[in-house]
């Protein structure tokens, strides 16, 4: 395991920005279906 | 095999896998987010109601998924200095990654400072190439 982590140690960079980019497009995915969410409310609201 | 040796031959397929997860997940979410928000604008215009600015800007945005403008691109002339933020970036990893590769240039994990600095490099150049060719 100690010599896995040697030799792969380098790996936690790109590991590190496939989990930053992961939540990015979740955050943009979330505040995309809030805009469509209180569209759609504002719709549904009118006489 | 042991799990080290698998994990020694296939660890870079990780990328590739990753690239093809974001791309399946990014094109589905835009599709469907393209399609519903047509829709909600079509309802507001029915009505005859002013859709709402953010909602326009969603639907402006399908043209920019793909520019690599990292979600800043719509609008004005942030546009601009959102290309040429990625452009900046996209640079800077090159360096810091051409660099990194110069100094352990004699070991045996060099290739991989390689592999990411051409990457950064190649992505660099595609970004320039937005930024100056791109939609104004």
């Amino acid at each position: 395991m100690e010599e896995l982590f040697r030799d792969y140690w380098w790996l936690m960079f790109p590991i590190f920005g496939m989990v930053m980019a992961v939540r990015g497009q979740s955050n943009e995915f979330a505040r995309q279906e809030r805009i469509l969410r209180d569209a759609e409310k504002n719709l549904e609201r009118a006489p | 095999m042991t799990f080290a040796e698998f994990f020694a031959s296939y660890w870079w397929l990780m990328f590739p896998i990753f690239g093809m997860f974001m791309a399946v997940q990014g094109m589905g979410q835009s599709e469907k987010r393209q399609r519903r928000t047509l829709d909600v604008i079509r309802s507001y215009v029915e009505q005859g109601k002013e859709p709402p600015p953010e909602l326009l800007k969603l639907a402006q945005k399908g043209d920019d998924d793909w520019d690599m403008g990292m979600g800043m691109s719509t609008g004005g002339g942030d546009g601009k200095n959102a290309r040429a933020w990625t452009f900046v970036t996209f640079a800077a990893l090159t360096a810091g990654f051409g660099t990194g590769y110069w100094f352990v240039r004699g070991e045996d994990f060099a290739f991989a400072f390689l592999i990411v600095a051409v990457t950064m490099g190649v992505l660099a150049l595609g970004a320039l190439g937005i930024l100056i060719f791109g939609r104004k």
